[in-house]
């Protein structure tokens, strides 16, 4: 026996090794055992709880003020003013102070967010799951796996880049080409007023939503590739030997079986359009305070209002235009939270590239 | 009846696949093809402008010496040296949090911790970037008056990759098969050094996926950056707050013509576009490679 | 103390995009002086500059707004200290106005258009100011600053001191609640106005005196704004001074507006470009830092405000901003 490893007699007192020394040897022991990883394993994995708790405190904590002021006809309001900001004196309303005349509302920040996503997977959505099975089905495996880099560098790309893509080449073309061209040759139905009208200068609704769609493309087509690729050939050769084409092979079988995982990026897909912060603020023209009146007219966002108005917040001395913006986050939170958590019920993640799914960027 | 386009053969008459049926394969087909288009097409376009706009005039000093003003003049030293030091910073924080997390859940958490802790840190991957950028200033900046500096900078962003870096930790811990934590136990090794020296072993390519994940978004971040790492022209310093950073994101945006009229501004943006670019593609290209060589060490 | 102290220090500038252009030439002058010192500038807007003053983000903030009593009260160790002067611009996207020919313009106009009221760029207001012009019968497209801009504080207090009945004084401030017309865009900073008035046809907005050679390389018209006494004048020396000297009493703490002063060549949108400072300083050798830069700023940084179209603060006001520049303590 060496003299690191104490003889622990029953009888205990006298014959024990002295305490430090036992502690060390404890340790040791716990170290050997996995004890020491299971113990700062522990403290690691409740720090994402703790992280989580507290940025929902501080955005309730934050944005209380606001919301005894306003009530909840902050939800259906479309005021967006800072009110008199040179004014003497503060109003008081609820108890709490705000500059005379300020009026905020969240509904065209809503409808803006939605309406963005919206365009963003009626776009993506056709288009992932047609492009997920032409690599499947169609392409060669050298191809396929070029298309696959294609999707990850698409998906790898910095949202800013993409923004920056938005404002320089893809507006200037929805304002001179694509939108006139719809405008003019659009039938004079009620239903699709939304497509004619001004065609506006290329910052708004469209290429706001041609933008997210960029960046929700690459999460639904990987996805669905890879859960294309996972159905079993057994049921695909049934289809065969039945005398389906593989045309109907792919609608009436392969997809059905994936349908509940592509509906879950879809999801993924949506949360990830509904976050989106700095594209957005790029080319959507930054309209405050009332519905884009058209699809080519200037809109504004949740994410968009508050990474353009957060920094000046402060000039509002009463903290008011501070407290809306927690409010804001709060809503633009529960939105990307609930359709996460439907996503996560429904796609098993079954992704063998190293692809960001997740939300907000 | 559908027209029928008779086929000789040898077995005779062979019912042959009707018109209506062959133009709707094509059809269905040409469909995703030109949805592959959709894909492909814009993807190249977009990287080819990025390169392109950048590229022609490219000048050594763009990596070479930092900004002067509001892009009048000068380059993005600042910038890269500032992207770099938060992205090493989120790698020492984040990682070891998530590495821990997912080691956590995977080998130790039993009953119910389980999925509660693997609900709360999926949770915190819904949160958008910018409600967190909200928070790191409201508490980290202005009330704790720390003002910009690496720390807000890299709690914030260390919150927004650990769910990345904990999954595909948890999830390659997982795929470790169970036979080598078994036939550990077996040799009598104890749990500690089999999970230290055989089991974290194996799953380290999984992990190191995860973590260029997390590089990738950490280094295409923009709006929780804005409000806690700020924007400096001089190089990082270091020190933990009061001192603001630069990084790339910010350049493109703010640089960008859209938001400045100053044509080497406007360059710069470009430049940092092309070199938050090659650094996704560095990124996705080691990602790769790590994936193939642990195939042909796997099982 | 008018000389920076011996250790290396950054000092952080954030602010107003229509100083931003003189920032930029200061730091490299200051720099080359007193090597010791480095000024890293940004170019945000004046709302983000009062806002990082006051929370402490930033060493200097930049604004063309003074302070609100409302900041003031709140944020007491803030001073708005005046470096120059500056006018703001009225620019406009009409390709079938000849560049020589400026448009002219008054407050009423102004309002009525950014109000809704004038929807065409023919309407019977504009073309009884501009005679012999042909405007097109196309519809005004506004431009506005989306961001907390000091800029939007100068253009909606002209529009109100002119014409309070279509502007109130309630739609004055850094952010207003601009009336919604069809397809109007509002752009980031001074540079985004410049960039979206270039790429959208029919388009009025307001930029800083800064960004003259911007707006002229753009091929943008700038609108000769009618002033108090009814006439229609551009921004320079000549006029800009011809303002300052209707603004004979600036306060102590120089907030004062010095929009539509009277004077036949008065330019009627001027203010005072003002630095935010916190009085109290977290260190004696960042304090002796900043009043050294700014003590610089009011008195040799004089040589750099022709290449942005300044102008120098008048005598007496470079004695209240000293006062208030000695202030400053860490």
């Amino acid at each position: 026996m060496t003299a690191s490893a104490p003889v622990v007699r029953p009888e205990g007192g006298a014959g024990q090794d002295p305490l430090p020394r036992r502690a060390v040897a404890a340790l040791r022991a716990g170290i050997r055992n996995g004890q020491a990883l299971r113990w700062t394993g522990a403290v690691g994995a409740v720090i994402p709880a703790l992280a989580l708790a507290f940025v929902l405190v501080v955005l309730v904590i934050k944005g209380w003020p606001a919301f005894r002021i306003d009530g909840w006809s902050f939800f259906s309001s479309k005021a967006w003013s800072q009110g008199n900001q040179y004014a003497l004196k503060p109003e008081i309303k609820n108890g709490y102070e705000l500059p005379p005349g300020a009026a905020y509302g969240a509904l065209p920040l809503i409808v803006g967010t939605l309406a963005t996503s919206l365009i963003a997977l009626i776009i993506a959505v056709p288009v992932s799951v047609g492009t997920a099975l032409a690599i499947v089905e169609r392409l060669p495996r050298r191809l396929a796996y070029a298309v696959g880099l294609f999707l990850e560098v698409l998906a790898g790309m910095p949202s800013v880049i993409i923004g920056l893509f938005g404002a320089v080449t893809l507006g200037p073309i929805v304002a001179h080409d694509i939108a006139p061209y719809v405008a003019r040759n659009v039938p004079d139905v009620p239903v699709l007023s939304y497509f004619a009208g001004k065609t506006g200068s290329g910052y708004g609704l469209l290429t706001s939503g041609l933008v997210l769609s960029l960046m929700v493309i690459p999460i639904i087509a990987a996805t669905t590739r890879d859960l294309v690729r996972q159905v079993p050939i057994l049921p695909r050769e049934g289809a065969l030997a039945l005398g389906m084409s593989d045309a109907q092979t792919a609608r009436r079988v392969t997809l059905p079986w994936v349908g509940a995982g592509i509906v879950g990026s879809v999801v993924l897909g949506l949360g990830r359009a509904l976050g989106e912060t700095i594209a957005v603020a790029m080319v959507c023209g930054a309209s405050f305070g009332s519905f884009p009146s058209n699809l080519y007219d200037t809109m504004i966002t949740a994410a968009a209002a508050i990474v353009l108005t957060l920094e000046a917040a402060l000039t509002d001395a009463t903290g008011y235009a501070l407290s809306v913006l927690a409010e804001i986050g709060l809503v633009l939170m529960v939105i990307t939270l609930l359709t996460n958590i439907g996503a996560r019920l429904l796609v098993r993640r079954v992704s063998s590239t190293a692809l960001p799914v997740g939300a907000g960027i | 009846m559908a027209a029928h386009r008779q086929t000789a053969g040898s077995l005779g008459q062979i019912p042959s696949v009707p018109i209506r049926r062959r133009v709707g394969n094509a059809l269905f087909w040409g469909a995703c093809f030109l949805a592959l288009l959709l894909v492909v097409g814009p993807t190249l376009w977009l990287i080819i402008t990025t390169i392109g706009k950048a590229l022609p005039h490219f000048h050594w000093t763009a990596v070479s010496s930092d900004t002067v003003g509001a892009g009048t003049a000068g380059g993005l030293l600042n910038a890269i040296l500032g992207t770099l030091v938060l992205t090493v910073g989120v790698l020492i924080v984040s990682g070891t949090i998530s590495i821990l997390t997912g080691l956590y859940l995977s080998e130790f958490s039993r009953g119910r911790s389980r999925p509660l802790l693997r609900g709360a840190y999926e949770v915190l991957a819904g949160i958008p970037s910018i409600v967190l950028g909200y928070v790191g200033y409201v508490v980290l900046v202005v009330q704790f008056h720390w003002g910009y500096g690496l720390l807000p900078a890299v709690l914030v962003l260390s919150v927004i990759t650990i769910p990345y870096i904990a999954k595909a930790t948890e999830s390659s811990l997982a795929q470790v098969p169970s036979s080598y934590r078994e036939g550990a136990e077996a040799l009598g090794i104890s749990q500690g050094w089999a999970l230290r020296k055989i089991v974290i072993k194996s799953a380290i390519p999984g992990i190191i996926t995860g973590m260029l994940v997390a590089l990738a978004i950490a280094v295409g971040e923009t709006a929780p950056l804005l409000f806690t790492a700020g924007w400096s022209t001089t190089n990082p310093s270091f020190a933990l707050t009061h001192s603001p950073l630069g990084f790339l994101t910010y350049a493109v945006w703010e640089f960008s013509p859209s938001n400045s009229p100053i044509n080497s501004a406007n360059q710069l943006s470009y430049d940092a576009g092309l070199i938050l670019l090659v650094f996704v593609l560095l990124l996705i290209l080691i990602g790769r490679l790590i994936a193939a060589r642990s195939r042909r060490y796997a099982e | 103390m008018t000389t920076p102290a011996s250790g290396s220090q950054t000092i952080s500038e954030t602010g107003s995009s229509l100083m931003a252009p003189l920032f930029a030439l200061w730091g490299p002058a200051y720099h080359s002086q007193f090597s010791q010192v480095t000024l890293s500038t940004a170019s945000s807007s004046s709302g983000v500059g009062i806002s990082s003053a006051a929370a402490g983000t930033t060493n200097i903030g930049a604004s063309d707004a003074y302070l609100s009593p409302a900041d003031m009260a709140k944020y007491t160790t803030l001073e708005n200290i005046p470096l120059a002067v500056a006018a703001l611009m009225v620019v406009y996207n009409l390709p079938s106005v000849p560049a020589s020919t400026n448009l002219k313009l008054n407050g009423t106009v102004l309002a009525k258009i950014y109000s809704g009221k004038i929807t065409k760029w023919n309407d019977p207001a504009i073309t009884a100011l501009n005679p012999g012009v042909t405007l097109p019968s196309a519809s005004i497209v506004l431009v506005h600053r989306a961001d907390s801009s000091g800029s939007t504080f100068l253009f909606t207090s002209y529009m109100n001191a002119q014409d309070p009945t279509d502007w109130s004084s309630s739609l004055i401030g850094t952010t207003v609640a601009w009336p919604k017309q069809p397809g109007e865009i509002g752009a980031t900073g001074s540079g985004g106005i410049v960039s979206s008035v270039k790429t959208t046809p029919d388009s009025i907005s307001y930029v800083g005196v800064s960004y003259l050679s911007k707006v002229t390389a753009a091929k943008e018209g700038e609108a000769a704004v009618g002033n108090a006494s009814g006439s229609f004048v551009l921004p320079n020396t000549a006029t800009i001074d011809a303002a300052l000297s209707a603004f004979t009493s600036t306060p102590a703490n120089e907030a004062i507006s010095l929009i539509n002063g009277s004077g036949a060549q008065a330019y009627p949108i001027i203010n005072y470009e003002y630095a935010i400072v916190n009085t109290s300083q977290s260190s004696t050798t960042l304090a002796q830092d900043l009043q050294a830069f700014l003590y610089w700023a009011v008195t040799s940084g004089t040589t750099q405000l022709a290449s942005v179209n300044f102008q120098p603060l008048p005598a007496s006001v470079v004695t209240l901003s000293e006062a208030q520049i000695a202030k400053i303590s860490g």
